[in-house]
């Protein structure tokens, strides 16, 4: 891959991002919501299990937005028809790809990192005894945090170029990260509630933001992350191939 | 009911642009009424204000007598065509019209007839997203015709079409209006109305500039206008303006005369003896007396522009 | 002719006339149908995963006992009993009611005395020593005073408080005239307070002397729960009427059943006291005779809300379509032609909602109804107790499942118009709905804020589907981490609903004002 087609792919691509109608707002959601769920898991927390897993849980629901932002990049273009004029000017599909993931990932993780601040600062301050900012095990899930949220965005793209529908790429996406913790909420069974944590994209992912009884979990933090990555990986490769062989 | 759109007054803005301004016209029955002017003139616009697509800031627009929205059955009163690409992809043909059909409450037996009509029974049952864009526009024209309405309104309904599918709109045009239906049809390129349009409104910056007869337009540009060959196009040119002619160059060894008779021109050439080939009335195209009437509107534009707006 | 009659057939009225369209719209998508059946089967897969043991209960703990109404229940108990053939009454004292607890923080074999809030020593009538048999019962209780209770979830309070002590007893009196048992107490023997009726079936019945005891539950942390057994001393029963036989012990329901056990080193048992005035007991048990509840009280088992776990899923795919069904009106410019041919655009919007709202209800009910049936038998073969509810609370999970999904799909297409894109309407559907959902029930929120989401979010219409009622006679942790909803089943739909109003209504408001 040509590194200057692909600067100049990555900087149309970061040009279209962000005069995408509702970037602005999607990134301020992003953060809006990512703080004040992390907030108001903290505020009126009687058990502080894992104060920095409490700060932190508002990425379950900033994520969500993180999945918008990646499937409207690629559903806007399908809609519009203006997918062809992207594929007339970057013929390979690849740098294509790899242009909209790098644009989207740099934001995210900007934006995320932002929200992942914040979080930790608020938890730093409701929470009583909890979570430290400096030590290993917090800055390991606040950096996991943020990877997890370009992970996810990243899914959401490959998803998105799969099956190329707004709708029904957010809805895949959301179904794949939300339904393994509904399922483990309900199954009785200990064994197949372990597995499902593990192999589920959502709670094997956040398995980073852990900071106590690493020993209990049922993946470890690094491990989750990088099962969280094989989705990824696969969702991209599936969007990268119906990319490849099918027409625009 | 009797079909027809009477348009007053219409005023629209969409932010800093003044799409309609003050835009008043009435399309008869009987006839084809060509909606003509340059793009960003305020021709689908107005034509979206007319299905209440849009809601204007003054004025109204009436379909025979009604304003559309109030229309119980509307197709059934109006039929048009304003975007091609208006479909569901993957639905088929005459499933995009039945639905349509249903609103109207209309027999899935209409939707076959003017399916038919419009030369597509073979791809009823076919996905609309593979048509392609001549097949689209007879789709459209389908779904304008379904209620057998006494008006129509297509907008650029030539639009990507190969000439045998722009000889054949221009033929169901006719025949509708033959059949006593008002139609308007707006296109930005004025040839397309050639041989179609029996009335002209023609549109520039939201408002009308020219709301006339097509036989009338022709013979008020043609009139005067003379096409003479020579072989001294110079010595003819200074003999004829000095008689208080206006001459343009036309052509290598052509000269464009107005302003004096064909009889007078003779006389002055060979009073003066300068030789000729040929000597004839011009024959305008619509293209040219379009061309004609909007540089008058610039002109008049460039001269009221302090009461423009008002 | 063929027109004619078609004409006819369409002559119904405009509003009719664009459902019709609608109609014809929807189903001509081919895969907006398959979505449909896709949610539907995705609803009714779901269970199977729910319901995967690796079969930890070979053999069978099996099902739990049933109540007269229906509903899964606890129903174990040491009884000292005599049959009684037909009219007749039991009076006794009960000068003690004590125990003794697990410490739950001290390790196994440290026990501390103490009684639960519902432990009970009293007397009880019953045709049938069989789990599940209906029964009427007056008993003192470890912290709620004399109570009167009958079939499970009926449950009186009398004007006697406190703990039966020799200083302090408690005299129970059941009388039984027909098949009416009513309860009395007193604090002498003399003095008699009525406190109600209760009917038995006739015949002969069982009845006695009974102690109980359920499981300590920390109602504060983590919502655990810890054994407790206890013992109840009592005076010499006084009879009246048609008795038969000795007196007799029997440990009903063989062990201390789903929301009690045994402190280690207990057993359940009794011990004649004889003394001046003849024969008084003691008896010792653990257990309860209530209705089973969710959370710590209720022990591992299925519910009605663990069969419906795939409602999820066919949320989101239903919410995809009707965002679609909305958001393909705006791409492709086709909402003009809708509304060239409809201009009335409230009707429009109302055909939709009502075409959305109706597919959604068909398929949400009809996968319920799979669902309900297929999960039960799942989890009888795995062996593992299911909490039965009544037929009519089934009904209603059902019915309600559907109507659920109705007003989830009306909030899905009213997101779409205002958001005119399917991806983001379908995000702000499962955001409002699948995820304050999650994030309550997950025990990712402390139960303040999570009862808040609850209340306040379109995820308290979730509450339609909790089948496990809450019995102010039955101490466990109602939080929604183990099931229970702040609002009531219908009013917890109330809210859902209310919000898919509101947002038709904002969409309707919209689609009027906005140039189309």
């Amino acid at each position: 891959m040509n590194t200057v087609v692909l600067g100049r792919a990555c900087r149309a691509e970061w040009t279209k991002l962000r005069t995408e109608t509702g970037f602005r707002w999607l990134l301020v959601g992003l953060v809006a919501v990512t703080v004040a769920v992390g907030a108001a898991s903290c505020d009126g927390a009687r058990s502080v299990g894992d104060p920095a897993r409490l700060a932190l849980s508002g990425v379950t629901a900033g994520q969500a937005v993180a999945v918008v932002l990646a499937v409207l990049s690629v559903s806007g273009e399908y809609g519009s028809g203006l997918i062809q004029l992207t594929l007339s000017a970057v013929p390979a599909r690849t740098t294509v790809l790899a242009a909209k993931a790098a644009v989207l990932s740099a934001t995210v993780a900007v934006t995320g990192g932002v929200a992942v601040l914040g979080s930790l600062l608020l938890g730093h301050l409701l929470l009583a005894g909890g979570p430290a900012l400096t030590d290993g095990s917090s800055l390991r899930a606040a950096l996991g945090s943020v990877l997890y949220l370009v992970l996810v965005t990243l899914l959401a793209l490959g998803v998105g170029f799969a099956v190329r529908d707004g709708g029904v790429a957010s809805g895949t996406v959301l179904a794949l990260l939300y339904l393994f913790p509904l399922l483990t909420h309900v199954v009785t069974d200990p064994w197949l509630q372990r597995q499902l944590a593990r192999v589920g994209p959502m709670p094997a992912g956040l398995a980073v933001q852990a900071t106590t009884g690493l020993d209990r979990l049922p993946i470890g933090p690094w491990t989750g992350l990088g099962v969280l990555a094989l989705w990824t990986g696969a969702a991209l490769l599936l969007g990268g191939a119906v990319l490849r062989r099918r027409g625009a | 009911m009797d079909g027809g759109i009477e348009i007053e007054g219409l005023r629209k803005r969409f932010g800093a642009t003044q799409a309609l301004d003050g835009m008043s016209f009435v399309v008869r029955p009987g006839r084809v009424t060509g909606f003509v002017g340059p793009n960003g003139a305020g021709k689908s616009t107005t034509m979206r204000v007319v299905l209440g697509l849009d809601a204007p800031d003054a004025g109204r627009a009436l379909v025979g007598g009604h304003p559309y929205r109030s229309l119980a059955e509307p197709l059934r009163r109006l039929g048009s065509l304003l975007d091609t690409g208006a479909l569901q992809p993957s639905r088929t043909a005459r499933n995009h019209l039945l639905w349509l059909a249903h609103t109207q409450g209309l027999p899935q037996s209409r939707v076959d007839h003017v399916l038919g009509q419009v030369g597509l029974a073979d791809a009823a049952r076919r996905r609309a997203g593979g048509f392609s864009l001549g097949m689209r526009q007879r789709l459209g024209i389908a779904a304008a015709l379904l209620g057998d309405p006494p008006t129509l309104m297509l907008d650029e309904p030539f639009n990507g079409l190969d000439p045998e599918g722009i000889r054949w709109i221009r033929a169901l045009l006719v025949s509708l209006a033959a059949e006593g239906r008002a139609v308007l049809v707006s296109s930005h390129l004025m040839s397309e109305l050639e041989g179609v349009a029996d009335h002209l409104v023609v549109v520039g910056r939201g408002r009308v500039v020219a709301d006339t007869g097509v036989r009338e337009l022709l013979d008020g540009v043609a009139a005067g206008r003379v096409i003479l060959r020579t072989t001294s196009p110079t010595a003819a040119a200074t003999v004829l303006a000095r008689a208080g002619a206006t001459v343009r160059p036309s052509g290598p060894d052509a000269l464009t005369v107005t302003g004096v008779s064909g009889e007078a021109i003779v006389s002055l050439l060979a009073g003066n003896g300068v030789s000729f080939a040929e000597l004839s009335a011009h024959r305008v195209t619509l293209e040219e007396a379009y061309l004609e009437l909007t540089r008058e509107a610039v002109q008049f534009r460039a001269s009221s522009d302090p009461e423009a707006g008002r | 002719m063929r027109t004619t009659r078609e004409v006819r057939k369409m002559r119904p009225t405009g509003s009719m006339r664009t459902l019709h369209a609608e109609w014809t719209k929807f189903r001509t998508v081919r895969g907006w149908v398959l979505g449909c059946v896709g949610a539907a089967l995705a609803t009714v897969l779901f269970v199977l995963i729910g319901t995967v043991s690796s079969n930890q209960h070979p053999g069978g703990a099996a099902a739990l006992p049933v109540g007269p109404g229906g509903e899964a229940v606890d129903d174990s108990y040491s009884f000292v009993h005599r049959t009684l053939t037909g009219d007749g009454s039991l009076t006794v004292q009960v000068t003690a009611l004590t125990g003794v607890l697990s410490d739950p923080n001290g390790g196994p074999g440290r026990t501390s005395p103490g009684v639960t809030p519902w432990a009970k020593a009293g007397i009880i009538v019953t045709p049938s020593l069989t789990p599940g048999s209906s029964y009427v019962a007056v008993t003192a209780t470890g912290a709620h005073g004399v109570r009167m209770q009958d079939d499970y979830v009926h449950d009186r309070a009398a004007d006697l408080t406190g703990v039966p002590s020799p200083a302090t007893p408690q005299w129970l009196r059941l009388v039984r005239a027909g098949r009416n048992v009513t309860g009395y107490d007193s604090t002498d023997g003399t003095h008699w307070t009525e406190i109600g009726t209760a009917s038995v079936p006739g015949g002969a019945v069982q009845a006695g002397l009974f102690v109980t005891s359920p499981a300590a539950v920390q109602t504060d942390g983590g919502g655990g729960s810890s054994p407790a057994t206890a013992t109840g001393t009592f005076g010499r029963p006084a009879l009246t009427g048609a008795w038969q036989g000795g007196w007799a012990y029997a440990q009903v329901g063989q062990d201390a059943g789903a929301s009690g056990s045994y402190v280690p080193g207990t057993t359940g048992g009794y011990r004649a006291n004889g003394d001046g005035a003849g024969v008084g007991f003691s008896i010792t048990g653990a257990g309860d005779i209530a209705p089973v509840v969710g959370g710590p009280a209720g022990g591992p088992a299925f519910t009605v809300e663990t069969f419906l776990v795939g409602t999820f899923v066919g949320l989101i795919v239903l919410g995809v379509l009707a965002a679609q069904f909305a958001a393909a009106e705006y791409r492709r410019g086709l909402l003009g032609l809708t509304l060239a041919a409809t201009p009335k655009r409230g009707r429009v919007l109302g055909a939709k909602a009502v075409l959305v709202a109706a597919v959604a209800f068909v398929v949400g009910a009809g996968a319920a109804a799979v669902t309900l049936p297929l999960g039960e038998a799942r989890a009888h073969a795995v062996h593992f107790a299911v909490l039965t509810v009544p037929a009519a609370e089934q009904l209603r999970a059902v019915l309600g499942t559907g109507l659920l999904l109705a007003a989830a799909a009306v909030l899905a297409l009213s997101l779409g118009v205002l958001l005119r894109r399917s991806a983001t309407a379908i995000t702000a559907l499962v955001a409002v709905t699948v995820l304050p959902y999650l994030l309550a029930l997950g025990g990712m929120l402390p139960t303040g804020p999570a009862q808040w989401l609850l209340r306040l979010t379109p995820a308290a219409g979730f509450a339609v589907q909790q089948a496990l009622p809450r019995y102010e006679q039955v101490l466990s942790v109602y939080t929604p981490a183990n099931g229970y909803f702040p609002l009531p089943p219908w009013g917890g739909f109330a809210v859902l609903a209310g919000w898919a109003l509101a947002a038709l209504a904002a969409a309707a408001f919209v689609l009027r004002r906005r140039d189309a």
